[in-house]
């Protein structure tokens, strides 16, 4: 086989997005299931981007683009929450964070 | 494009995720991610999307998870020592597998998708700057015309980070003070 | 010659908008800065748009700022004689007043926000004077009563200035409903908020539904002080007295006639009818109550509400630019009226009670002379300002033949005579009644200077005005109007305006100088003075709000209480996540991010299967 087919990326980016969910849910450390979130946020651009491809059009690519532009400010955001967080309760495991359950 | 490009990068893409999930250490685990990301953004040169492969490595690699380092070294937390409990490594391994067999299916087995027999052959590339192209120019173009009000307020949405990251660094530096 | 004098609008009305910004942005700190900065932008406008009544011709100038549909909304100018007669008052009065401020507020601490609310309000009027279309008109109509807002509350520590503040701002927004009400049905009748296509459409058709002028009635009715949402005004007076000057007598007020005079082409013959009748009623009766008011200032709002009555009139009566003219007139003699008052405030050591006056002709000559004259222009005296506009309006009811009208306003022009005589002699002539008259000094020259020019200048040579100066600049629209109703004066208005000189001033003179220290009428009838004092709007309104609309309101409150909050929130939104708790004992409910995670995905997957399968 010559050429990588639509469904190769695809699948691709479906294992990707699965090791990034696995990695949400089974890991403790706050920052690495953050890591893990923008891990699925990339699968998720890489389908776009393959669709866009061999739909030949470039609005996939544009939305690409965006997703970016928002995950930056995202983890701006969210890692600055990260950080009062860590200030206020003095760790990033979510092990740890049980308040929302009195 | 031959396939084996395609092949080395997925699986590299793929091993690094792996270590990013599975280190220890959540600074082995950034340098997982960041190998992860150029590796996705390999595969976004091989679809011919080059200013998006840029992209991804500038923003990406570049300046999120350069973010990413510095707030683990900041914090500087250390995760608990000792096996992981057997009921979360089979949660993982539950979820990991039967994703992975969905995506396997959704995309391999059930045909829904042209495989290659059907379309292996990406279509060609055209120059209309609406249709898929590789100029970072149709990008320009797009962004100002069809797309210009998502621009905006894709930048207004930063703005309103930067602000946002702002107040919140102030109001904890206040608590603590 | 016909020019095109876009460009200078622009400045006149971006300058103070520009100053504004600078002293309220940078300046907070420096007030003799923002003052003075102020002053000279105030000064600077008032000099264009005198240059301006040489252009002749209209302008008008349009930019697109968003189109829906068929509908396009815009900014831009329209700029006739009307336009440029209330443009010429506006500046000159305010620039005089904002010079009077400038001593005024000397020792004001916070100087750079008056002057940056002075300077905003510049903005807004002037906005709504040169704006081309309804919605225009009403973007500035609320700039306005922002900024009056904010400047009747500058000494918003004080409980009755905040109160005051906000009754202005509330009873505004009544009228303004009305307004933006009125302006919706103009676009729903003649898809178009432009005066100019307004007035072709309203050419074309024969008759105007009455509904579209009453509408836009109220928004006059809430900015002039008309009846019944007059009873914000006396309250404004809290403000300081330089903005008493310029928004609550000169100006603002000054808005609601401006605003009628050029939407008069879309009102039907029973809206004018209605504002000539309510017009004259509340001229008459404003001015018999001003009689019974102690505090200077409020005394002088009455007579800005019984002019702005009068003025209502000639737009009912169907003479706009008499009213025009007659707002211009006032708005040099009741800005000197009140700046003297301001004056007489200072020199007294703000004392306002006009009754612990008395004697100040011989301890305040500058101001007092000002004032007098001032004063004989209010109630008509020959020859001053406003004798030529009043009379003129007088002898138009005449004309229309409308009996109770002229009744009316023949009622008024006497109660103008008398509650001028009281004022004059309670605080000028006799003796002084208290230890801060006795005290009391003149103002300082920054304070006198505006006095001057706008008391004895224009007051006095009013003649000069209406005769030469308005028939001379490109003003003649409304020079004419004046001259047709008013330069053939038969008897009956001049009759009228004599004997009531004659009986209500000489009378107030002779009457109020007979008891010392109180109030004249106070003494004799007391009875007759409660009636004149009581506020019975207020009442009425109070009355409604307790009675009626908080009835409404705690039924609405219960009904809120019963169905959303007890059957939506309580027993639904509360009472499914503890059954489910209950019966699971908890298993979804751990508190840990990761077990609530793992709901999220297999509910997404869920979907997700959903969503493919289907």
């Amino acid at each position: 086989m010559e050429h990588t087919s639509l469904a190769h990326h695809l699948i691709l980016a479906g294992l990707l997005f699965a090791l990034g969910l696995t990695g949400v849910l089974v890991r403790r450390n706050l920052l690495v299931v953050y890591m893990c979130l923008e891990l699925m946020l990339a699968a998720a651009t890489l389908a776009l981007v393959a669709f866009s491809r061999f739909n030949r059009t470039m609005d996939g690519a544009v939305l690409v683009f965006f997703v970016i532009t928002v995950a930056a400010a995202e983890v701006a955001v969210g890692l600055a929450l990260i950080v009062a967080l860590f200030r206020q309760r003095g760790t990033v495991q979510s092990d740890a964070l049980t308040t929302l359950r009195d | 494009m031959p396939d084996g490009l395609f092949t080395f990068f997925a699986a590299l893409t793929l091993g690094a995720a792996l270590l990013l999930v599975l280190s220890r250490n959540a600074v082995t685990s950034a340098m997982g991610m960041i190998l992860a990301l150029v590796g996705v953004a390999a595969d976004f040169f091989l679809l011919d999307a080059y200013f998006l492969g840029v992209l991804q490595v500038l923003v990406y690699a570049g300046a999120v998870m350069v973010l990413f380092l510095f707030i683990i070294m900041l914090l500087d937390t250390e995760d608990p020592q000792g096996a992981y409990p057997w009921k979360t490594a089979a949660l993982g391994l539950a979820t990991f597998f039967l994703l992975g067999a969905g995506v396997l299916w959704l995309f391999h087995w059930s045909g829904a998708v042209p495989t290659a027999a059907a379309g292996a052959t990406p279509p060609e590339l055209s120059v209309n700057p609406i249709e898929f192209t590789t100029a970072a120019k149709s990008f320009g173009r797009l962004l100002y015309t069809k797309y210009l009000l998502p621009l905006e307020i894709a930048g207004f949405l930063l703005l309103v980070a930067l602000v946002g990251v702002v107040s919140l660094s102030k109001a904890s530096t206040e608590e603590t003070a | 010659m016909p020019s095109d004098y876009s460009c200078l609008v622009h400045w006149i009305l971006f300058l103070p908008l520009g100053a504004a910004a600078l002293s309220a942005l940078l300046l907070r700190k420096q007030g003799t800065l923002a003052a003075w900065l102020s002053t000279a932008t105030a000064f600077a406008i008032a000099a264009i748009s005198f240059n301006l009544l040489r252009h002749e011709g209209n302008v008008t100038w349009h930019v697109e700022l968003a189109k829906f549909g068929d509908l396009s909304l815009g900014f831009g100018y329209l700029i006739d004689a009307n336009a440029r007669l209330m443009l010429f008052v506006v500046s000159f009065v305010a620039a005089w007043i904002h010079l009077f401020s400038v001593g005024y507020m000397k020792d004001d601490s916070a100087r750079g926000r008056f002057f940056a609310g002075l300077s905003i309000f510049m903005f807004s009027i002037l906005g709504i004077v040169v704006a081309d279309n309804l919605l225009m008109t009403f973007i500035f109509w609320e700039l306005v009563g922002f900024s009056s807002y904010m400047l009747i509350a500058h000494y918003f520590d004080k409980d009755f200035a905040a109160a005051a503040s906000k009754k202005a701002f509330i009873t505004n927004r009544i009228g303004d409903l009305g307004f933006i009400l009125g302006i919706a049905m103009c676009l729903s009748l003649y898809g178009t908020v432009d005066f100019a296509a307004l007035k072709d459409h309203a050419a074309a058709a024969k008759t105007i539904p009455v509904a579209v002028g009453a509408l836009l009635m109220c928004g006059f009715l809430g900015k002039s002080a008309q009846f019944p949402l007059h009873v914000w005004l006396t309250d404004a007076m809290a403000g300081p007295t330089p903005v008493s000057a310029l928004i609550h007598a000169a100006t603002m007020v000054a808005a609601g006639v401006y605003f009628m005079a050029r939407v008069s082409f879309l009102l039907a013959p029973d809206v004018l009818h209605f504002i000539a009748i309510s017009g004259a009623g509340m001229a008459a009766l404003a001015g018999l109550c001003a009689l019974a008011q102690t505090d200077i200032k409020k005394s002088l709002a009455y007579s800005t509400l019984a002019h702005l009555g009068i003025m209502g009139c000639a737009i009912g009566l169907g003479h706009p630019e008499l009213a025009l003219m007659h707002m211009a007139m006032h708005a040099f003699f009741k800005a000197t009226l009140f700046l003297g008052a301001g004056s007489v405030i200072h020199g007294c050591h703000h004392e306002q009670d006009m009754l612990k006056m008395g004697g100040l002709l011989k301890k305040m000559p500058l101001t007092a002379a000002t004032f007098i004259a001032a004063t004989l222009s209010n109630c008509a005296v020959p020859f001053l300002a406003g004798w030529y506009s009043k009379d003129a309006i007088i002898e138009a009811a005449f004309h229309g033949e409308h009996i109770a009208i002229f009744a009316f306003l023949s009622l008024a022009a006497l109660a103008t005579c008398l509650y001028s005589g009281r004022m004059i002699r309670l605080v000028f002539l006799g003796e002084a009644n208290s230890e801060e008259a006795k005290h009391a000094h003149e103002s300082p020259w920054l304070m006198t200077l505006p006095l001057i020019v706008l008391g004895l200048v224009y007051s006095v040579a009013g003649g000069f005005l209406a005769h030469s100066i308005i028939p001379a600049s490109s003003l003649q629209p409304i020079g004419e109007a004046l001259k047709e109703a008013s330069f053939h004066l038969t008897a009956p208005s001049t009759i009228v305006g004599l004997l009531s000189l004659l009986i209500g001033f000489g009378g107030a003179l002779k009457f109020y100088g007979a008891v010392r220290g109180a109030d004249a009428l106070q003494v004799l009838s007391p009875r007759t003075y409660h009636l004149l004092e009581h506020r019975w709007m207020d009442g009425l309104y109070r009355w409604y709000i307790d009675s009626v609309q908080r009835r409404i309101a705690e039924f609405v409150a219960f009904l809120d209480l019963l169905f959303i909050n007890g059957v939506a929130v309580r027993w639904i939104g509360g009472g499914v996540p503890a059954v489910l708790g209950y019966l699971t004992g908890r298993t979804f409910h751990r508190g840990q991010v990761r077990a609530y995670a793992f709901w999220i995905v297999l509910g997404t997957l869920f979907l997700a299967w959903f969503l493919i399968a289907r």
